[in-house]
């Protein structure tokens, strides 16, 4: 390209721009507010992420060891369930740790003179990487021949694991659905920006403008428009999440959010493609409509 | 030049535009093609830059057979087919220089091609001093001179015109007229689509007249009743 086209090419777009300065803002104006609408959503679903992991996050597996098992037994085991790359946590916690762990618990409510041996089992405290693998290695301890009883809470933590991959397919899908609204959204204003250029549209295929000739300078105003709407959208978001989110943390002290653990920078540059992206395909879809030759 | 062989038009309106068209037009020839309204002129002329294609039959124009041409090959036609039209269809948001350059920019010619061959063109349809000024501003027969200006900068072998005074007075009709009669003398093949009785009568070029989208008579030196009683 030499200097005199590439000016004539930025000439176009930047006459483009701003001889239809309202379209353009319109244009900008619909990807700004659509980026804002699914950059909460996307902040909305990240937090409840982070929230339903760190519950799922706090189940353990408590295993009851036979009172057969000897030392040796236990430190075989222990070793065996370090070594495990599922397992991130093992404690050990022997009888009379049990005992007077029970008697702290039950102090001032049960009399407890009255205990003077000690029933309780060696236990051993497991905690998974991945929450989906607690029945996994729950059921695989049941099988060793030192251990009498496994709890997981099993039907909670089912219950909790199913509820987080429902709420995740929910939120997918409406994700899905609000990046084709966007998208349609944004085509349709573009589309406006476009149709009203028909009439250039079709002279300069009179004159002997190929498509691509055409077609370069709209894609190219299409990248602008998304880029900048959706830089707008994240510049509202942004302030607006250093003001509110912290409170939102502190007015639900009982929700595990770790705002720190929301990746909020990798949100807001997502927003940033999908506003480019929308823009650039609703411009080319736009145009091509136009460039349909005899 | 240009050659129609059996060539029919209906649209998918189902409007018969042509029927049965055979015609020859020789380079360098000028040549008015008149009749009534929907009679058929502007779909003829239609047919040669390719707008629209044939139902049935061939156009051949400069030794290429258009029903062969892919859609990527049209924007080179083009660029060989100079079009003038009767309400001009400049761009607004461009000047007059702007205008002109324009169709030399699409076709990818370099600055100094450019910056040669506009004003040339400008000077050649005598509008060379309004070149900094909006369409908007301009008479209609100056909007008309940039179009023809426009049409002209690619070097084309033909020049179509389409209605080209069917918008300006008596006056400037004729000296439109007159400038395309002096392009056609340079070499240019210009067939022009008219309702202009006076300038067709005055001067003595081949007449064709099509009547329902067929062609009622076709005659060197002819005049704009021909085949009217």
């Amino acid at each position: 390209m030499d200097w005199g086209k590439a000016r004539f090419f930025w000439g176009e777009v930047a006459q483009n721009f701003t001889r239809n300065l309202t379209m353009a803002l319109t244009a900008i104006g619909t990807v700004a507010v659509t980026i804002v609408v699914l950059g909460i959503f996307l902040f909305a679903r990240s937090s409840f992420n982070v929230v339903m992991n760190a519950v799922v996050k706090q189940v353990d597996i408590s295993v009851y060891l036979k009172n057969e098992a000897t030392a040796v037994d236990i430190d075989a085991m222990m070793r065996k369930l370090r070594a495990d790359p599922r397992i991130d946590g093992v404690r050990f916690v022997s009888k009379q740790e049990a005992l007077e762990q029970m008697r702290r618990e039950l102090r001032g409510q049960v009399n407890l003179s009255l205990i003077n041996s000690n029933p309780l089992p060696n236990a051993f405290v497991v905690h998974t990487v991945e929450p989906t693998d607690v029945p996994v290695v729950a059921t695989e301890l049941e099988s060793n021949p030192s251990v009498a009883l496994v709890n997981y809470g099993s039907s909670t933590t089912e219950k909790l694991l199913r509820v987080r991959q429902v709420l995740s397919a929910i939120g997918l899908g409406i994700i899905v659905l609000l990046l084709f609204a966007t998208a349609l959204i944004v085509y349709n204003t573009i589309r406006l920006t476009v149709y009203a250029r028909q009439h250039e549209i079709s002279i300069m295929q009179l004159v002997g403008a190929t498509n691509w000739t055409i077609r370069w300078p709209f894609v190219f105003e299409g990248v602008l428009t998304g880029l900048i709407g959706a830089l707008i959208g994240v510049a509202v978001l942004w302030p607006a999440y250093r003001a509110f989110a912290p409170k939102l943390a502190l007015n639900l002290p009982f929700l595990p959010l770790d705002l720190a653990a929301v990746p909020i920078g990798s949100l807001a540059l997502e927003l940033v493609a999908i506003g480019t992206v929308i823009g650039m395909l609703g411009s080319w879809l736009s145009v091509s409509r136009y460039l349909k030759s005899a | 030049m240009i050659v129609f062989e059996d060539v029919s038009l209906v649209y998918p309106n189902g409007v018969h535009a042509l029927s049965d068209i055979n015609l020859t037009v020789g380079r360098g020839e000028f040549l008015f093609l008149v009749g009534g309204t929907g009679q058929g002129k502007s779909s003829l002329l239609r047919c040669i830059y390719r707008e629209v294609k044939p139902t049935t039959g061939d156009v051949t124009v400069a030794d290429e057979r258009l029903s062969a041409m892919k859609n990527g090959q049209v924007p080179l036609l083009r660029r060989k087919v100079g079009v003038v039209f009767q309400d001009f269809k400049l761009l607004r948001g461009k000047t007059v220089w702007e205008n002109v350059a324009y169709a030399l920019q699409v076709t990818g010619a370099s600055s100094r091609d450019i910056v040669r061959r506009v004003p040339r063109a400008l000077e050649l349809v005598g509008i060379a001093h309004k070149s900094k000024v909006f369409p908007h501003e301009l008479s209609g027969g100056e909007q008309q001179r940039t179009g023809i200006a426009r049409a002209l900068v690619n070097n084309p072998l033909i020049l179509l015109c389409d209605e080209p005074t069917g918008n300006l007075d008596p006056e400037t009709s004729a000296e439109i007229m007159a400038l395309l009669a002096r392009i056609n003398s340079k070499g240019t093949t210009v067939m022009v689509a008219t309702h202009n009785q006076a300038s067709v009568d005055r001067m003595r070029r081949r007449v064709v007249r099509l009547v329902h989208g067929r062609i009622a008579h076709d005659e060197e030196r002819g005049r704009y009743h021909i085949g009217l009683g």
